[in-house]
C-alpha cells in the first residue's frame, strides 16, 4: 500500500514535468517562427526602415550639400548665403559623426574600404574646396572663380557618387546571402528540435520506470527497518539485522539499527551485570555503615577520655605554671645571693692581696733574722775554737805542772780552773749553738710556712677571681634563666589555653560524633532503600532478551 | 797522779800524763806509703818524724771522728838509751783526771796494754801501757827510720 503510493506519487510527478516540457517546446517553436528572418515581425521592422531610408536625405550620399552648393552660386542675397552656409556646415558635421560610426562597424573588406576610405576622400576633398575657396568666393562676390571652383567640386563629387553606388551593390548583394543562409538555419534547426523532443520524451519514459523500482526497493528495506525498530521497542534485542552492502540512505538506516541494536544488547548486558554489582555494593555499604557507626561510637569513647585528658593536661599546666613562677622568683633570688658573693669576693680580694703583701714582709724579716743567726753562728764558732784552744793549753799545762812535781802544784789548780772555765765556755758555746739551731730551724720552718701560705694565698688570689668570674656567670646564667623563664611562663600559659581550646574542639568532635552517628542511621536506612531499588531494577533488566547472556 | 782521759769508740781511756809530750790539734801528716795496720802517717814533731797510729782504726777498724775533740797525743816511751816519741790520734781528749785511786780490771791475754781503771771516775777509764800497745819492732823500725 505504501509502496504503491510513494511509485504513483513519483510517477505523477515525471508526468506532469513531460506535460510541461511539452508545452514549453511548443512555446519555442511558435516563437521561433514568428521572430525568424523574413517572419511576420522581421518584414515589420524592414519596412519601418525602407520608409525612413526613403523619406530622409541619406547622409552618407553627399548629394543634398552639392544641390546646396548650386543653389548659392546664383545666391547673392547674404541672409540667404549664411543660413546655407550653416546648414552646409551642419551636414558636414552629420557626415563624419556616420562616416565614424561606419569606420567602427563595417570589416576592412572591399565594401568597407569603399565606403570608409575611397568616398571619404573624395567627401572631405569635396568639404575642403567649399569651405576654404567656394564660400569665401561666394561672399566676396566672384562668381567666375566660384564657378572655376565648383567645377573642380563636381569632380570630386562624382567620384564620390560613383564609390557610393558601388557600396550600394555590394551591401544588397550581401544582404541577399544573409537572408538565405538564416532560412537555412531555420530549416536545420526545426529537425535538430524534433530528435531533440523525441530523446527528452524517451529519457522521461526510462526516468518513470526507474523511479518505480527504486521507490518499491526503499520502501521495502524501510519496512524491515520498520519491523526491526518495532520487535526492539517490544525488548526484542536477540534479532538481527542482514547486512547489506547497499551504501544508500536506507542501507544506511539499517546499518544504523542494527549498530543500534547491538549497543542496547551490550548496554542491558552491561546494565545487568552493573545492577548485580550494585547490588553487593548496597550490600557492603550496608555492612560498612554499621561498621563505621560502631567505629563512631567507640570514637565518641575515645574523645570522652581525651577530653578528660586534655582537661588534667590543663590543671597540670596551670599547676606547672604556678611552680615556675616560684621558680623564676627563686632564680631572681639567687641572682641577688650571687651579686652579694661577688662584692663579697671582691672586698676578699682586697684582704687578700693585702695579706699577700704582708707575708712577703714577713718573709723578708725571716730572712734577715735567718743572716743574724749565721753570724751569731760564726761568732760562736770563734768562742769555741777559743775554748778549744784554751782547753788544750790548760791541758798541756797541767802536763808540765805535773811533770814539774811540787813547784808546778799551784799552776796546776790554774791550769785546771782554766780548764774549767773552758769547758764551761764550750758548753755554753753549745748551748748556744743549739739555740740558733733551734732558732735558725724555726726560721727556716717559719719561711717555709710563710711561702706556703704567700702561695696559698696567691692561689686563694686566683680562686676568688675565679669565683668571682663564676659568680658572674651565674648572675648572667641567673638572668638569661629567668628570661628563660618568661618565655617559659609564657609557652605554658599558651598551653592552657591550647588544652583549653582542645577541650572544647573535643566537645565539638562528640557532638559532631553524635551526628555523624544519627547520619549513619540515616545512610542505612538510605542503603536499604537503594537496595530496593536496585532489586526493581534488576526485575526490569530481566525483561530484555539478550540472547545467550554474555 | 794526773791521767788524760779520752774515748776510743766507747771504751773510755786513759794514759798517765808523765809518758804524755804535748797534746796537738788534729793537723794533716805526710801520707806514708804501705803503711802497717793502724798507722796513718808521719808527724814532723821537734824535729823528728813521728809516727801517728789512729787507735780507732787499729781496735775498731775506722777512723777517727772528724770533731775538734779528736786530737793528738804525743807520747815519749822509754827505750834502750833515748826514749822513743809516737803520736796516738784519739777521740774527745779534753780532760785531765785525778787517777789516785786504781782498781784492777780484767785482764785479757791477747790485749795485754788495758791496765787497771782508774776509781773516782764515774766512767770507770782503763789506763792504757803505752809500752804494750805497739809491737816492738814495728815502733823501732819507724824510729830508726825517722833517725836515719
Amino acid at each position: 500500500m505504501h509502496q504503491s503510493q510513494l511509485a504513483s506519487r513519483l510517477s505523477l510527478l515525471v508526468a506532469a514535468f513531460a506535460g510541461l516540457f511539452l508545452i514549453f517546446g511548443l512555446t519555442t517553436w511558435q516563437t521561433l517562427e514568428q521572430v525568424r528572418v523574413k517572419g511576420p515581425i522581421y518584414e515589420e521592422i524592414i519596412l519601418g526602415k525602407d520608409l525612413i531610408a526613403d523619406i530622409l536625405p541619406p547622409p552618407q550620399y553627399i548629394i543634398e550639400s552639392y544641390l546646396l552648393t548650386l543653389q548659392l552660386i546664383d545666391e547673392t542675397d547674404p541672409t540667404q548665403i549664411s543660413q546655407s552656409v550653416e546648414v552646409g556646415a551642419r551636414l558636414r558635421v552629420d557626415y563624419e559623426a556616420r562616416q565614424e560610426f561606419w569606420k567602427r562597424e563595417l570589416e576592412n573588406d572591399a565594401m568597407g574600404d569603399l565606403m570608409t576610405v575611397t568616398s571619404y576622400r573624395s567627401a572631405m576633398e569635396f568639404f575642403r574646396l567649399r569651405d576654404e575657396q567656394y564660400v569665401p568666393a561666394i561672399r566676396a562676390g566672384e562668381r567666375d572663380r566660384a564657378r572655376s571652383i565648383l567645377a573642380q567640386m563636381r569632380r570630386h563629387y562624382e567620384a564620390h557618387r560613383l564609390a557610393i553606388v558601388q557600396v550600394v551593390e555590394l551591401a544588397e548583394k550581401r544582404n541577399a546571402e544573409f537572408e538565405r543562409s538564416a532560412e537555412d538555419v531555420v530549416g536545420s534547426r526545426s529537425l535538430t528540435f524534433l530528435v531533440l523532443a523525441t530523446a527528452i520524451l524517451m529519457v522521461v519514459g526510462f526516468m518513470a520506470l526507474y523511479a518505480q523500482r527504486s521507490a518499491r526497493e526503499l520502501s521495502r528495506r524501510i519496512h524491515l527497518a520498520a519491523d526491526i525498530a518495532h520487535r526492539v521497542a517490544s525488548g526484542d534485542l536477540a534479532t538481527e539485522v542482514p547486512v547489506s552492502d547497499e551504501r544508500d540512505e536506507a542501507g544506511r538506516l539499517l546499518k544504523a539499527i542494527g549498530a543500534m541494536t547491538q549497543s542496547l544488547r551490550a548496554l542491558v548486558t552491561r546494565a545487568k551485570q552493573a545492577s548485580i554489582e550494585l547490588m553487593s555494593t548496597a550490600t557492603q555499604f550496608a555492612a560498612t555503615s554499621r561498621q563505621q557507626e560502631a567505629t563512631v561510637q567507640s570514637f565518641g569513647a575515645s574523645t570522652n577520655e581525651i577530653a578528660a585528658a586534655v582537661k588534667q593536661i590543663s590543671a597540670t599546666s596551670a599547676e606547672l605554671l604556678s611552680t615556675m613562677e616560684g621558680v623564676n622568683i627563686v632564680a631572681g633570688q639567687t641572682a641577688d645571693l650571687a651579686e652579694d658573693g661577688q662584692n663579697g669576693l671582691r672586698n676578699l680580694d682586697s684582704t687578700m692581696e693585702r695579706l699577700a703583701q704582708a707575708a712577703n714582709t714577713m718573709a723578708a724579716r725571716l730572712a734577715a733574722i735567718r743572716e743574724e743567726a749565721a753570724e751569731i753562728t760564726g761568732v760562736v764558732t770563734t768562742i769555741s775554737k777559743v775554748a778549744d784552744q784554751t782547753n788544750l793549753l790548760s791541758i798541756n799545762a797541767a802536763i808540765e805542772a805535773e811533770k814539774a812535781g811540787e813547784q808546778g802544784l799551784g799552776f796546776l789548780v790554774l791550769a785546771r780552773e782554766i780548764r774549767r772555765l773552758a769547758d764551761q765556755t764550750a758548753v755554753a758555746t753549745l748551748d748556744i749553738e743549739q739555740m740558733v739551731k733551734q732558732m735558725q730551724s724555726a726560721v727556716s720552718a717559719g719561711v717555709m710556712e710563710i711561702d706556703r701560705f704567700a702561695e696559698e694565698v696567691r692561689s686563694g688570689v686566683g680562686n676568688v677571681v675565679r669565683v668571682g668570674g663564676q659568680f658572674g656567670q651565674i648572675i648572667s646564667g641567673v638572668k638569661t634563666l629567668s628570661e628563660r623563664f618568661d618565655a617559659v611562663n609564657h609557652g605554658m600559659r599558651s598551653q592552657s589555653q591550647g588544652a583549653r581550646q582542645i577541650g572544647e574542639a573535643m566537645g565539638q568532635m562528640i557532638d559532631g560524633a553524635r551526628q555523624t552517628s544519627v547520619s549513619l542511621r540515616e545512610f542505612n536506612s538510605a542503603t536499604e532503600s537503594l537496595r530496593d531499588a536496585v532489586a526493581v531494577l534488576k526485575q526490569e533488566i530481566s525483561l530484555f532478551n539478550v540472547g545467550s547472556d554474555r | 797522779m794526773l791521767a788524760l782521759a779520752f774515748d776510743v769508740g766507747e771504751l773510755r781511756l786513759a794514759l798517765a800524763a808523765t809518758c804524755v809530750v804535748e797534746v796537738l790539734h788534729r793537723r794533716e801528716l805526710r801520707p806514708l806509703a804501705l803503711a802497717p795496720h793502724g798507722v796513718v802517717g808521719l808527724l814532723p814533731f821537734r824535729g823528728s818524724l813521728t809516727p801517728v797510729v789512729d787507735l780507732c782504726q787499729l781496735l775498731l777498724g775506722r777512723n777517727c771522728a772528724p770533731l775538734r775533740s779528736s786530737r793528738l797525743i804525743v807520747l815519749t816511751l822509754p827505750h834502750r838509751e833515748r826514749p822513743r816519741l809516737i803520736g796516738l790520734l784519739a777521740e774527745n781528749v779534753v780532760d785531765l783526771i785525778d787517777g789516785k785511786r786504781t782498781m784492777p780490771g780484767l785482764r785479757l791475754p791477747n790485749v795485754p796494754w788495758l791496765g787497771d781503771h782508774l776509781a773516782d771516775q764515774p766512767e770507770l777509764p782503763q789506763l792504757v801501757d803505752p809500752l804494750q800497745l805497739l809491737p816492738d819492732e814495728l815502733a823501732s823500725l819507724f824510729v830508726e827510720e825517722a833517725n836515719g
